[in-house]
């Protein structure tokens, strides 16, 4: 094995190491060794993902796709299911993200859990978390691929569900994975209809069959990668699949921050950008894709002007950029799309570390409503805030703006309808800074709310009862979680270490991908798009330089705007409300897509089920197929208290007697 | 120790029958000792087994009733491997929880308890191993003797009535079976003076299509109301009920999968031309099975009647892959098999824990909250859980997806309906984990870890399915070349048929794969 692929495993291994020592030994562990055990093993993983790089980087441009491969998993009947790996520029990038933040959140938790009874459980899914998105993204075939895919839906379950007394979470967490579990059903017949044809797993051995086999617009190969699509958008949060998203907002926030920054969401963006070859031989599935992702970005970036709990609004804000990266991988802005799924890795960890410091000051609370004030008790997470809030709003020079700008240069580029994603991303761009700054507006601004008071004399806020946030519900308190305790950054080394590296990297993230200048990523992932002509466009001068201006004007008028109406004027806010009733209601509401899947798919099914159990199985099942024979049974009822003395007998004769009748009918027939 | 199967198959009967001349204490010890020694045999003949070759291993060939063809013909192949394995498995848990739990059941009378058990499995095993279709029929009819006094005699509510639907579905399709089987063998003699039932003989002699018509649905009804598959489970909900939890243990892991092996074994090859007839037939029933056991799974809130309705769905599944009438699909079936046995049988117990943790109650709202106080039992419970819900990576992922792919090569929009049952899988498997041990503690609900006795059983059942999640090719490999040998002749006959669901398949050649660059 070349050490390549040595650290490629190791990688992987790891956090599972990790979850495993920590499942089994977690409760002998003193204090908080859970946590360090599960930070250690996401610190090697990085340092592995590191040294993979470096191995691949020496490798040369023309060798820098590597396949290893353990051992058969489910190889027969013509089917090739190996365990293996693929490594190449795209999985390598994936993996120093994903290991790298995970790291970061790895290490806020340590204190933001700090005095949660589930604290081993926490952490042992944790490392289960992140194994699961490093075995898909380093998956070399659909089936390992496959597997990743679903157990990072699994433990996304375990983690929503995370504290599971509460009857909200249990339920946000059973809608998730039912959502994940129908993406992976879609991800499996994809493979099928591609399989059919090219009669591999295997997948550059795919990619290289389907450009002989499929000719561009093939029916099997579009209805196969429209599935693919399906079950990226049930991963990704996108329309109509996005709602287990925001409920998924009932975890704990650090959990929150590793399915939107590190492991989970991006796992479609990916999806399309690995698939970029048969997504190119089907350009229709590959705009449907990019057409849901616009969709996404603006309905999403909508309902998070109007909602008022502080995680959901971030929530929606993911959703709304996963939109931006789904719509460029999706039209061929391949780079530009990872570009912006690093960059909101760290801003996204960032914002959502920053609201769990608030949320703690809080004691739980996660409505905004009643926030407000908490710049001068709380400036090292208000500094963190405002630092992801305007890498989200895409301000120059923050990480974001290049990284969307660049998505959005794309798509002006390719030109024809394309040119609807172009300027609907300018107005999502326009919506994102209005979301963002209004909420950290309303938190951090405004007259301090007694939380906050308190805090600047030193007093951490504790709820006297603790209340379920989502349903007002008194917790069950002997359970001990979430724990009694909070932990805000400005008083955890830890949270503040994890928050302040992730500062750093939103501010400067984008610097490595500045048009005209630098070209690290593009150059990195060149040897995964080699084939790709979409890939190798030259952008005009013009475009770029218009691009760049529009993004800054846009992104700053957001954030002036929210400033108008949230700081300045904050009528304006009543009066809007009030004059756009309908439209509020409409954005409050999500825009009704959790009560149209109601409608269209839970309620059917369960009558059905209801109409099985009290109507078919009754009437039809027992009735008539059992009717004949209830009679036979009351009747058989002695027979039967006689059985436990002599049936056997009787059985026997049967056999016996009906063998011997029939053979005899069929001898003298012969 | 010589590999004979006779041994393996008469020891449990042989011991069952010594414990009843033994003290009463000592019935369950020897029944133990019993299974124990046959899942030694069973263990000895996974290892030795030779995956390359596709027909009978350690064969044993004796007349038996000469006059009428009948002899008394045992061996192993591809498809009866794992399931031996399974019955192995299955009946010593089963026998170590009646051993370990002696409070409940065998205090009752326990030398004729474990007689029954023993006596099952010895029918089991017999029907798994026999290679004459009426050797075959008598151990597949023997089945039902000891479960009848098992049910009948120690079960729990209603035990009557379930006893009698359970008697009357299954003799009516044993007796449609003994028909079939003998007309079978007599019209396969026609013209030819020597009547034989053994497989081998028979399947050199087919018969005329109009006969292998009417045989086939003989077979099929009483192979579908063994599953028990839609709609022919009347009896199923009754006779879960009341079963007590050992013998309902190896009935739902075991039994069901008796019934799908006889169409590989009997209908597959013995009746091609009927078996390709009737493939859409078969594949709708299971399809009806998949969804109709999945509706009421996550409608019933009986904690048994959920597992035993995905049993339903289950037992859907393994059919459609049989009837895919392709060498996946029966890979995939019989792996499914094998896991799906292997997951219920733990899923039983673990219902019956929480149910003992419940007041008693089998209805899960009356159940929740255990997981706080009995972390180790919700942890095996997950487990069981993701892999009852056939989660990717687990060993029934594999089984499903070969299955699918099976029917997808095949059927195309059979297996995109199909998939919808997976979802339903993942919600009402989950339902059923969230409301036993999630969410608050129901009010007559005592939460207690895992005991040490309870452990013995469960816990390396639950390592076994982490094992074989890590490597299905285990059991995909030893049966792969049974299976492709014994579909060939009727994937044959349907590939000449015009108008089949994809376009085309491209069967894996060697050289036609691209090696990937550095490997």
């Amino acid at each position: 094995m070349t050490s390549l692929k040595l650290f490629a495993w190791l990688t992987l291994l790891f956090p599972l190491a990790g979850c495993v020592t920590i499942a089994l030994l977690g409760r002998r562990l003193p204090g908080r060794g859970a946590g360090y055990v599960g930070t250690g093993a996401l610190v090697l993983s990085f340092a592995a993902a590191v040294a993979t790089l470096l191995a691949l980087l020496d490798q040369g441009h023309d060798h820098q796709q590597v396949v290893a491969v353990a051992y058969d998993y489910a190889s027969s009947a013509g089917v090739d299911a190996e365990l293996s790996l693929l490594i190449d520029p795209l999985s390598v990038f994936m993996i120093l993200v994903v290991s790298g933040v995970s790291m970061l959140i790895h290490a806020y938790s340590i204190s933001y859990m700090g005095s949660d009874r589930g604290y081993v459980r926490f952490f042992a899914y944790l490392n289960f978390f992140v194994f699961s998105m490093l075995l898909l993204v380093l998956a070399g075939n659909f089936l390992v691929l496959i597997i990743g895919w679903a157990f990072v839906g699994a433990a996304s379950y375990l983690l929503i569900s995370y504290w599971y007394r509460r009857t909200t979470a249990t339920g946000a967490g059973i809608k998730a994975f039912v959502i994940n579990v129908l993406g992976d059903v879609a991800l499996v017949l994809g493979t099928f209809f591609i399989f059919a044809h090219v009669g591999t797993l295997d997948l550059l051995a795919t990619f290289e069959q389907a450009r002989e086999e499929f000719a561009p617009g093939d029916a099997d190969l579009t209805a196969g990668v429209i599935l693919l699509v399906v079950g990226a958008a049930a991963k990704s949060a996108q329309i109509p699949l996005h709602t287990w998203l925001a409920d998924a907002m009932e975890g704990p926030t650090p959990v929150s921050a590793l399915i939107h920054a590190a492991t989970m969401v991006t796992a479609g963006v990916y999806l399309i950008a690995r698939m970029h070859p048969l997504f190119e031989l089907a350009p229709t599935a590959a705009d449907v894709a990019a057409i849901i992702g616009v969709l996404t970005l603006l309905v999403a970036g909508t309902i998070a002007i109007a909602v008022t709990d502080l995680k959901r609004v971030i929530a929606y804000s993911t959703m709304s950029q996963i939109g931006y990266m789904i719509m460029g991988v999706s039209a061929g802005a391949y780079a530009a799309g990872l570009f912006h799924l690093m960059t909101h890795a760290f801003f996204k960890a960032l914002l959502f570390m920053a609201a769990g410091s608030v949320i703690a000051a809080m004691a739980g609370q996660q409505n905004l409503d009643r926030m407000g004030g908490f710049r001068r008790a709380m400036p090292f997470t208000f500094g963190c805030m405002v630092i992801g809030g305007l890498a989200l709003a895409a301000v120059p020079p923050f990480s974001g703006f290049f990284s969307k700008d660049e998505i959005l240069l794309l798509m002006g580029d390719r030109g024809g309808w394309y040119w609807i994603l172009y300027v609907a991303g300018y107005v999502g761009a326009f919506i994102t800074g209005i979301y963002t700054f209004r909420m950290i507006f309303r938190a951090f601004c405004g007259e301090p709310v007694p939380e906050a008071r308190a805090l600047e004399e030193g007093h951490l806020h504790h709820a006297e009862v603790h209340t379920n946030p989502a349903s007002g519900e008194v917790e069950d308190t002997d359970v001990g979680f979430p724990g009694p305790e909070h932990h805000i950054a400005e008083r955890e080394p830890a949270m503040k270490l994890a928050m302040g590296v992730l500062a750093l990297l939103a501010i400067v993230g984008g610097l490595v991908q500045i048009p005209k200048l630098t070209h690290v990523i593009d150059s990195f992932l060149e040897p995964t798009f080699e084939e790709s002509a979409l890939y190798h466009r030259e952008l005009s001068d013009g475009l770029i330089g218009f691009g760049l201006v529009l993004g800054a004007v846009v992104g700053i008028a957001g954030v002036a705007v929210a400033y108008l109406i949230w700081v300045k004027n904050p009528d304006i806010a009543t009066r809007m409300r009030a004059g756009l009733a309908p439209l509020h209601r409409l954005f409050v509401n999500k825009w009704y897509f959790d009560e149209l899947i109601d409608a269209l798919v839970t309620r059917p099914a369960l009558w059905f089920g209801a109409w099985a159990q009290q109507t078919f199985e009754r009437v039809f099942v027992n009735g008539l197929l059992v009717g004949g024979t209830t009679g036979v049974v009351r009747a058989g009822s002695s027979a039967v208290r006689a059985a436990q003395t002599g049936f056997l007998r009787y059985y026997a004769l049967l056999i016996v007697v009906g063998m011997v009748a029939l053979s005899l009918y069929f001898l003298l027939n012969a | 120790m010589t590999l004979h199967l006779s041994i393996m198959l008469w020891l449990p009967l042989a011991l069952g029958v010594l414990g009843l001349l033994a003290p009463p204490r000592l019935a369950g010890r020897l029944a133990l000792v019993g299974s124990g020694l046959a899942l030694a045999y069973a263990i000895t003949y996974v290892v030795d087994f030779d995956s390359a070759a596709p027909g009978l291993q350690y064969v044993t060939d004796e007349t038996w009733i000469g006059e009428l063809g009948i002899s008394y013909k045992l061996g192993i192949d591809g498809l009866n491997l794992l399931l031996v394995a399974l019955t192995g498995i299955l009946w010593f848990a089963s026998t170590l929880w009646a051993n370990l739990q002696d409070r409940t059941h065998a205090a009752d009378r326990p030398r004729l308890f474990y007689f029954h058990m023993a006596l099952a499995e010895t029918a089991v095993l017999g029907a798994l191993l026999a290679q004459d279709l009426a050797l075959f029929v008598v151990f597949f009819d023997l089945m039902l003797v000891p479960f009848f006094f098992l049910t009948g005699m120690w079960g729990r509510a209603r035990r009557v009535q379930a006893t009698m639907k359970l008697v009357i579905y299954t003799l009516v399709g044993s007796l449609l079976m003994l028909t079939a089987a003998i007309a079978t063998g007599v019209l396969a003699a026609q013209g030819d003076p020597a009547l034989s039932f053994a497989f081998s003989d028979l399947a050199q002699r087919p018969l005329a299509e109009s006969s292998q018509q009417w045989i086939f649905l003989f077979f099929a009804a009483a192979f579908l109301v063994k599953m028990p598959a839609f709609p022919l489970h009347g009896w199923m909900p009754d006779a879960y009920r009341s079963m007590p939890l050992p013998v309902l243990a190896v009935f739902s892991g075991v039994l069901s999968k008796v019934a799908a092996y006889g169409f590989l074994r009997v209908t597959l090859p013995l009746f091609p031309a009927a078996s390709e007839q009737f493939q859409m037939l078969l594949l709708l029933i299971a399809l009806a099975s998949i969804l109709y056991g999945s509706a009421m799974a996550f409608t019933t809130t009986e904690a048994r009647l959920i597992l035993g309705y995905s049993s339903v769905a289950q037992l859907g599944f393994i059919t459609l892959g049989i009837f895919a009438l392709n060498a996946q699909g029966a890979q995939g079936a019989i792996l499914q098999a094998f896991n799906h046995g292997l997951v219920v049988a733990p899923a039983f117990f673990i219902v019956a824990l929480l149910a003992a943790r419940a007041g008693g109650s089998q209805d899960i709202r009356d159940m929740g909250g255990v997981g706080m106080r009995a972390p180790v039992l919700a942890s095996l419970f997950l487990i069981v859980a993701f892999a009852t819900l056939a989660i990717p990576g687990s060993s029934n992922f594999v089984g499903e997806f070969y299955i699918l792919l099976g029917v997808f090569t095949e059927k195309i929009v059979i297996a995109l309906v199909a998939a919808a049952g997976v979802i339903m899988a993942a919600f009402y498997t989950l339902r059923l984990f969230i409301t036993s041990v999630h969410n608050r503690t129901g009010a007559r609900v005592e939460s207690r870890e895992l005991t040490l006795r309870e452990g013995l059983v469960l816990v390396p059942l639950v390592l076994l399915i982490v094992a074989i999640a890590l490597y299905p090719q285990f059991g995909l490999k030893r049966s792969e070349a049974t299976v492709t040998a014994v579909t060939a002749p009727v994937a044959t006959r349907l590939a000449e048929r015009p108008g089949r669901g994809l376009t085309q398949y491209a069967p894996l050649a060697e050289t036609a794969r691209p090696k990937a660059q550095t490997r």
